[in-house]
């Protein structure tokens, strides 16, 4: 094991990049580790799927505390929430909510295209599944964005 | 003729991948219909800027007992992929057994916690409404 170690790192990683590449399931691929997530040279609509999940859901854990952070607000009282709707319905927060709602859409459809290949619900179709979500992904962001920006209190 | 070496985490107790793979996948799906009612109640039917509530709104919605249901479902099982999502990006660095061991019963700790915090904000509120 050392020593096939030894030998990927002489090699700069490539082999063990190949064969995490063409293992079989999804979560064999993850072997490149993080440094190859934003390694797009050479690469197909797969790596790139899995590295959108990867950046997309340490995205998604960090706002998650956020959120809890920012609903402890509520706990201050009345004053304390509504001194933070008035910084949150400035352009500046809206935009980062259309940036989260992005966040939300491409984990979530793209984890779901992977959990239908992975459990074999469906053919392994992985490039016409990837776009076919991601136009839906668009689509449904367009939306949220439009209603983000002008509904109105 | 060598007998095949166990797999070490049948002894440690950590989760194989295909288990891990399993509840990220399940966790995962339940999440996109708990994220979408989330949203949609929290955000798409809330006529105001941003679909942000106000202060009584907020403790009306919660003090729902669906909602209150909906929304600690929504804690535990969004907490449980996050943790498992964390697992993996962490394993990713190639880290020894040992530090995996540690990982995972940080992650888990953290997860206990997260969900603990979680619990008391949406209890205390309610209970204001």
């Amino acid at each position: 094991m050392s020593e096939r170690r030894t030998e990927d790192q002489a090699s700069g990683g490539v082999e063990e990049i190949l064969r995490a590449r063409s293992a079989e399931g999804p979560v064999e691929r993850k072997a490149p580790g993080p440094t190859a997530w934003f390694d797009i040279r050479r690469r197909g609509t797969g790596h790139f799927a899995f590295s959108l999940n990867r950046i997309t859901g340490l995205g998604l854990v960090f706002y998650l505390y956020l959120h809890l952070a920012v609903l402890s607000q509520l706990l201050g009282g009345e004053a304390s929430w509504n001194g933070f709707l008035e910084t949150a319905t400035t352009p500046l927060f809206l935009g980062l909510d259309v940036l989260l709602v992005f966040g939300l859409l491409a984990h979530g459809l793209n984890g779901l295209r992977v959990a239908l290949i992975g459990s074999g619900f469906v053919p392994n179709r992985q490039k016409a599944l990837f776009y076919t979500l991601m136009t839906f992904g668009a689509i449904l962001l367009i939306y949220s964005a439009i209603h983000v920006f002008t509904a109105e209190g | 003729m060598q007998a095949p070496a166990q797999d070490p985490r049948v002894t440690t107790g950590e989760p194989t991948r295909s288990r891990t793979w399993r509840w990220t996948a399940v966790t995962g799906v339940a999440l996109l219909l708990l994220v979408t009612i989330h949203m949609v109640a929290h955000h798409f039917v809330v006529e105001a800027v941003g679909g942000l509530r106000t202060y009584q709104h907020v403790l009306d919605y919660i003090a729902n007992p669906v909602i209150f249901v909906l929304e600690s479902i929504f804690l535990v099982v969004v907490t449980i992929h996050a943790m498992l999502g964390l697992r993996s990006v962490l394993f990713d660095f190639g880290l020894s057994d040992r530090h995996k061991q540690l990982v995972s019963k940080g992650l888990v700790a953290l997860g206990v916690v997260t969900v603990a915090y979680g619990f008391v904000l949406i209890g205390v509120l309610a209970s204001r409404a």
